[in-house]
């Protein structure tokens, strides 16, 4: 379960200080997806970058399955990401000169998991998103953006990570994959319970959610 | 593309680096070999002494002996050269008197007929014979301004360095005209001196010498304590100058002390030059290899931020994505290095000759080094290198070790080898620092919220 209470993060610009994340409190169980949606500069990408452990915040604590992590040095926010986080991109973010298959390696590798089920369970990830076979072996410039949405889902969940953290996952998408993106996203969260949070400033795609969180001006709130 | 003109480029500074790292270690080679072969000695003559016309004063044993204690002088050669007239021995010089003598024998003759008189009866000119008193004997001629080499015994036996006999060993030549053998004897300062041995140095000139014992020369001769040439032996040949100067400091104005380091020094000068030139310029194109591998990482980190950021999100530790790079920037050095040594190598030679023959034309200055006493000084004169080029034996001039110089072989060897894995070391380590700590710097969060 993941519980985040009172983040804060504030950027100091040249134009003065920007209050990217005020207070923001709320509780996501594991399987469960939750949409945060809001304007373009609400916080929203800031807000998943501190729970990622990308960026550290100012104030206030980030609990997951009972261990804190706002606290973590340099290299445990490092393992807590190969170990506990994957990430979904609205670019994909696929390693160009790897195939599919070997950017879900790649991710398995960060995580340790064994050397010799790697292979058996990257093929696995590709089979459940639909891109086992000769697709596996190709790079990323000749995939769909689907296709390379599919093989960065494959690489976010390879590792069974506790937190899926999706931006704008179908933003680069038509409507009709980005509706089967959300639907993979879900079933996956389901499959092995992970907790799935997506940002996005789409209302379909949120409301496919299990809940809704609107973020404005750094402050978030639930909708009902 | 990108990656095969960083490859390219290197390769083309790898060559450089390696063509002056070839051509500096065959001018170094060159440069040592012609300063071992000039040899380790300083010959040391009176002041103002000039061999066959003699002049100066004459050292003392107890000056030349001082000399000893000098530091880095390992050995002293003593020597007096004398010249016996017809009328002090009952030798007759094998050399003919020439022209020289003709003048000379005709000297006083001829003049104006009286009407009651005639003119003076021309005195007949004989070449007078040279003695070498020794406590060196097997060195005594070695590279005298006539030519001798080292003296070879063809019969009989040398004598001791401190022997006080009346003893002598003569050149063949002056045996020849005399018809001496082992155990002969001749006169010489109205003494008997028994032939021991007969030497041959491969010169007429220097075969026509007499050497004796010094102290039985200087008792002959009336020249007790007295020597007219020493050959100080030095230990090493880069301590020439030093013990040089220290000489002279010691002897002042009594002496003229003389070495072939000047010389050498001023015959090397092209090659110096050349040695570093090839130096900088190797130093040059190791850093622009560096520099060229070092801006090439930082474009491609800077290309590959996104990417560094995307694996940083993955999970990836800094040493992890910093040794992805730092395989990156070896395989370059390495294919760099490949490519470069191989054309470096070809390259060397002809750059190694086009480097000496454009510092060629810096003709040395000095002159001919005179021998110990002159035009026909006495005991050791100068000793000519006997390396390469020099020609054993015959008159040192530079100009004939200038154009030698200029012939220089180049050649890889694992020196060579090392240093070129060093440079290559260096430079992928020095490319790969800018990348790793470019890397470090970059943050995730920043990069993917850019998107």
């Amino acid at each position: 379960m993941l519980k985040v209470d009172s983040l804060n993060k504030t950027f100091h610009t040249a134009a003065g200080e920007v209050h990217a994340v005020r207070d923001v409190s709320f509780n996501a169980d594991n399987g469960e997806m939750v949409a945060i949606i809001g304007a373009s500069g609400s916080g929203k990408s800031t807000l998943l970058a501190l729970l990622g452990l990308l960026d550290a915040p100012d104030k206030g604590s980030i609990d997951l399955d009972g261990v804190e992590l706002a606290n973590l040095d340099a290299s445990g926010r490092t393992k807590y990401r190969s170990h506990q986080v994957g990430f979904v991109f609205q670019q994909f973010n696929l390693i160009p000169n790897l195939s599919a298959r070997e950017n879900v390696l790649l991710a398995l590798e960060y995580s340790h998991w064994p050397k010799a089920d790697r292979a058996r369970r990257a093929d696995e990830m590709l089979a459940l998103v639909g891109l086992d076979g000769e697709k596996s072996q190709r790079r990323p410039a000749r995939l769909s953006g689907g296709e390379q949405q599919r093989v960065a889902i494959a690489r976010a969940f390879a590792a069974q990570p506790q937190l899926i953290l999706a931006d704008e996952p179908t933003g680069s998408l038509d409507k009709s994959t980005g509706q089967k993106i959300v639907e993979l996203l879900r079933s996956a969260a389901s499959a092995q319970g992970a907790t799935v949070l997506v940002v996005t400033h789409d209302e379909k795609v949120a409301s496919q959610a299990d809940r809704r969180l609107e973020i404005d001006d750094g402050v978030l709130a639930e909708i009902a | 593309m990108r990656s095969i003109g960083v490859v390219v480029i290197l390769a083309v500074a790898i060559a450089l680096s390696i063509s002056m790292l070839i051509a500096r270690d065959a001018v170094t080679t060159k440069i040592n070999s012609v300063r071992a072969s000039t040899g380790t000695t300083i010959t040391v003559s009176p002041k103002g002494f000039f061999g066959f016309s003699g002049g100066g004063t004459p050292l003392t044993t107890a000056e030349v002996n001082d000399l000893l204690d000098l530091k880095n002088v390992t050995s002293v050669q003593e020597s007096l050269s004398e010249e016996l007239q017809s009328s002090q021995t009952s030798l007759k010089s094998p050399t003919p008197s020439g022209s020289l003598g003709g003048r000379f024998g005709n000297f006083g003759g001829g003049g104006s007929t009286g009407s009651t008189g005639s003119g003076g009866t021309g005195t007949t000119f004989t070449i007078p014979v040279r003695v070498i008193g020794t406590n060196s004997p097997g060195n005594a001629l070695v590279g005298g301004a006539n030519g001798g080499g080292t003296e070879k015994l063809t019969s009989g036996t040398s004598f001791s360095p401190t022997s006080k006999a009346n003893v002598a060993v003569v050149g063949a030549t002056l045996a020849s005209k005399n018809k001496l053998k082992v155990g002969s004897t001749f006169t010489a300062y109205g003494k008997t001196v028994t032939v021991v041995g007969i030497y041959n140095s491969g010169s007429t000139f220097a075969d026509s010498d007499v050497l004796m014992p010094l102290a039985s020369l200087q008792t002959l001769a009336s020249a007790t304590g007295q020597v007219t040439a020493a050959t100080v032996v030095v230990n090493n040949v880069n301590n020439v100058t030093s013990v040089t100067k220290a000489i002279s400091a010691k002897l002042g104005s009594k002496a003229d002390v003389t070495s072939t380091e000047a010389t050498t020094q001023a015959a090397l000068a092209p090659l110096n030059s050349v040695k570093t030139i090839s130096t900088y310029t190797l130093f040059g194109a190791v850093i622009g290899a560096a520099i060229i591998l070092l801006l090439s990482m930082l474009m491609i980190v800077r290309e590959r931020r996104r990417e560094v950021g995307v694996l940083k999100a993955l999970g990836a530790p800094n040493r992890s994505i910093i040794g992805q790079f730092i395989a990156e920037s070896t395989t370059f050095t390495v294919l760099g290095a490949i490519v470069g040594f191989i054309v470096g190598a070809a390259l060397s030679s002809p750059i190694a000759s086009a480097l000496v023959s454009s510092e060629g034309s810096t003709t040395p200055t000095s002159g001919f080094v005179r021998g110990a006493g002159g035009f026909r000084g006495g005991g050791s004169g100068f000793t000519p290198p006997s390396g390469t080029g020099f020609g054993g034996g015959s008159p040192f001039h530079p100009a004939s070790v200038s154009n030698t110089l200029t012939t220089l072989h180049t050649s890889v060897g694992w020196s060579t080898l090392t240093y070129a894995f060093v440079f290559a070391v260096v430079i992928a380590a020095l490319g790969s620092t800018v990348a790793a700590a470019t890397i470090v710097r970059i943050r995730p969060a920043e990069v993917l919220r850019s998107e």
